[in-house]
């Protein structure tokens, strides 16, 4: 028999979809998710580049397990350089170059406020993980940017109910004689919590003796160090990144700084690690708000499973850093913001909405309600559909640690915390106030 | 507070100590403008380079600082010299505006290269320095040590250039530097000499550096546009006036932080950089018209 060259083009046509193995089809549905954080420049070391870890866990245990709802998943990584402009021109590019479904990441406040308005712009949808600022969503309207994440003013404000709730019985004063001194990396994240723990301060009736910015990249802060021993804070609230704040630690120290305490909110203030490397014990007794750590977090209290993701991603982040002495915090955070996502958003918006457009992943979001404990971050979720906080996780809500000798304790709220907190600084710590 | 107090006088004397820091980073690269005629904007990534030098030495490889200094310094000078041989050289008859371009993409090289070899991690030394208590007024050790050091590197600049031989074929290079060659000084020889010692300098000034700041690929940018705003206003390849302009521009961040707000002692000392664009163009000291 002979067979023309179409009639033998269609029979191995034929039998290539015959030796398909069942379920192909299914597996060709691509979500392709853009991640973007700062990889290199000064904020990959401040806590990018740990966020990016926590966040590719997930995303590959995912790919792992085959996807989600039939949806194979897709990542494709990109740099922001610890640069604005690079986020935003990244972003853009992700998605009209690479055509991604969403976008996923952002480390800094800086460059969520430009990037989200874009995306919007875009009509895509974005899922941030990590950068706080309120002015990310604060009156904005935003339709298809959403944070699990808590924001950057009650940062501010939890470090404030702290130094209130303890000022009596601790320092032995009243709030309203309790002096605090708010200084802060004046990028849109230190602004806004400075913002929130200026407002705390005078919801609380404690005493705000200086409030100053400055410059992340300064080469000096010894005038910051003066101004402070003029102050004569009995609590510093500090909020930068990691660079900033090795700088001003060793200048306060070497500056004769002494205080009662110390609060850090986040950024460089989540890598134990590396202020200890740098100040050695010093750091033992100063704190840092931020969302609680997935292995300090009460395991009972949290959902089914959950408990065993948080082992899991643990396993694979010593694998990824071998060496690492205290988990950062960092790394769960992100993880548990994109299990958040894999987990209830996108298999809520293909099931139940029909896809994975921004509109379906929106309507799934608003539908998202958990309550506390309903993520290994503790918190529940529950994002306002509308309102000046549009986009916010609603049932988000950071804690206090205090830095131990090897590790940390969760200190506040009193609802998490595992002991009272070690108040004033001990007297054997160079900062202390003699 | 008065306006004369015990702060206002740490101000001053804290802005003193960082003009020493300053006035160090820019003396190399006054001593390399001075004699070769090309900036090197990638001068404060050489530092970096440095800095990372003596974090391996001392903290990875575990040498006694008496030893990783000095090869610091040896490995900042090595690169000075490969910098001159592999892109200034080749340029030195270009235009000004190319041989800008060329040392500012060798700038974007080194922090590429530094991310990729060191990663993006922050390290240091993790030396905590003595605390020096004079009355009320605390001053930073590693800054004092900086502020000596730059007056000796100065004074040991000074020494060389005016005292040796080479030193004085330096100084005639960078007054007339084709009729030298006319008259039989091995200019090549004086420039890489140069390059040497500016790049040992660079490295002088990233071992005093890494007693205070973290090293990172990225950290020349909080010293990079600085130095360079002083070498301007002190005079392209005037020393003294390079010297005299760390000082001035380091009082007025000090100075200015401490009665208004942080930025504004910045904000002050570009305002006075730029007026003295308009005053004195040619800088403090000039060197040349």
């Amino acid at each position: 028999m002979d067979l023309t060259r179409r009639q033998a083009a269609a029979g191995l046509a034929a039998m290539a979809v015959a030796i398909r193995p069942p379920g192909a089809w299914a597996q060709q549905k691509v979500f392709k998710i853009g991640v973007v954080y700062d990889y290199t420049g000064p904020l990959a070391g401040g806590g990018s580049a740990l966020h990016a870890l926590g966040a590719k866990i997930i995303i590959d245990h995912f790919i792992a397990q085959g996807g989600v709802e039939g949806y194979k998943i897709e990542a494709i990584y990109a740099d922001a350089q610890s640069k604005p402009e690079v986020a935003i021109n990244e972003s853009v590019r992700l998605i009209e170059q690479e055509k991604v479904d969403m976008l996923l990441g952002f480390f800094s406040s800086a460059q969520c406020v430009p990037v989200a308005a874009r995306i919007e712009q875009l009509r895509k949808y974005m899922w941030i993980t990590t950068c706080i600022a309120s002015t990310v969503l604060e009156n904005r309207n935003l339709r298809f940017v959403f944070r699990p994440q808590p924001a950057g003013r009650q940062f501010g404000e939890a470090s404030t109910d702290f130094v209130a709730a303890y000022a009596k019985e601790k320092f032995g004063k009243d709030p309203k004689d309790t002096n605090v001194a708010i200084i802060y990396e004046d990028g849109a994240y230190g602004v806004d919590v400075s913002r929130g723990n200026e407002e705390g301060a005078k919801r609380n009736g404690l005493k705000v003796v200086l409030k100053e910015g400055y410059s992340a990249t300064a080469p000096d802060l010894s005038a910051l160090v003066t101004k402070l021993r003029r102050a004569r804070p009995d609590v510093i609230l500090h909020t930068g990144y990691n660079p900033d704040i090795t700088l001003f630690l060793r200048q306060a120290r070497e500056g004769g700084l002494r205080f009662r305490a110390l609060i850090g909110h986040g950024a460089g203030y989540g890598v134990p690690d590396k202020l200890r490397e740098a100040l050695g014990q010093d750091v033992v007794g100063f704190f840092n708000v931020d969302p609680i750590s997935i292995w300090l977090a009460n395991q009972a209290s949290l959902a089914p499973g959950l408990a065993d993701m948080v082992r899991s991603i643990g396993e694979a982040y010593d694998k990824a850093q071998p060496g690492t002495g205290v988990r950062s915090a960092h790394v769960g955070m992100a993880a548990s913001n994109t299990y958040l996502f894999f987990t209830q958003v996108l298999p809520r918006a293909i099931r139940q909405y029909g896809g994975i457009d921004a509109e379906a992943l929106r309507k799934a979001s608003v539908d998202i309600d958990l309550p506390e404990g309903g993520t290994m971050l503790g918190f529940g979720a529950r994002f306002n559909a509308d309102g000046p906080m549009a986009g916010q996780n609603a049932r988000a809500f950071p804690v206090i640690v205090e830095y131990t000798a090897d590790g940390t304790d969760v200190v506040w709220p009193r609802s998490q915390a595992k002991r009272p907190p070690t108040l004033p600084l001990p007297a054997g710590n160079p900062y202390a106030l003699r | 507070m008065g306006i004369f107090d015990i702060f206002l006088l740490e101000a001053v004397v804290n802005g003193l100590l960082l003009g020493g820091v300053l006035a160090l980073l820019a003396l190399g690269l006054n001593l390399i403008f001075g004699v070769i005629d090309v900036v090197w904007i990638c001068y404060a990534e050489l530092v970096m380079i440095g800095m990372y030098a003596i974090y391996y030495f001392a903290s990875a490889y575990g040498w006694p600082l008496w030893l990783a200094v000095p090869a610091a310094i040896a490995v900042v000078a090595v690169l000075g010299v490969l910098l001159h041989v592999l892109v200034i050289s080749p340029l030195l008859g270009a235009e000004p505006i190319n041989q800008l371009l060329a040392t500012g993409g060798v700038l974007f090289f080194l922090q590429s290269f530094a991310t990729v070899a060191f990663g993006i991690e922050f390290r240091n030394l993790g030396l905590r320095l003595p605390v020096i208590e004079v009355g009320d007024i605390f001053i930073s050790y590693a800054r004092l040590l900086a502020f000596g050091c730059a007056l000796a590197g100065m004074l040991a600049v000074w020494l060389f250039l005016s005292r040796t031989y080479t030193g004085t074929a330096i100084r005639a290079i960078s007054q007339d530097r084709q009729i030298m060659a006319l008259m039989g000084v091995d200019t090549r020889r004086i420039y890489l000499i140069t390059s040497a010692v500016g790049g040992g300098l660079a490295g002088l000034a990233a071992c005093l550096l890494v007693l205070q700041y973290d090293v990172h690929p990225f950290v020349g940018l909080s010293f990079g546009p600085i130095i360079f705003m002083i070498c301007v206003m002190g005079g392209l390849g005037n020393m003294l006036g390079g010297f005299i302009a760390a000082f001035i521009f380091a009082e007025l961040i000090s100075v200015g932080g401490l009665f208004l707000d942080l930025e504004w002692g910045y904000v002050f000392a570009f305002v006075f950089f730029i007026a003295m664009m308009f005053v004195r163009p040619e800088g403090l000291l000039a060197r040349r018209s």
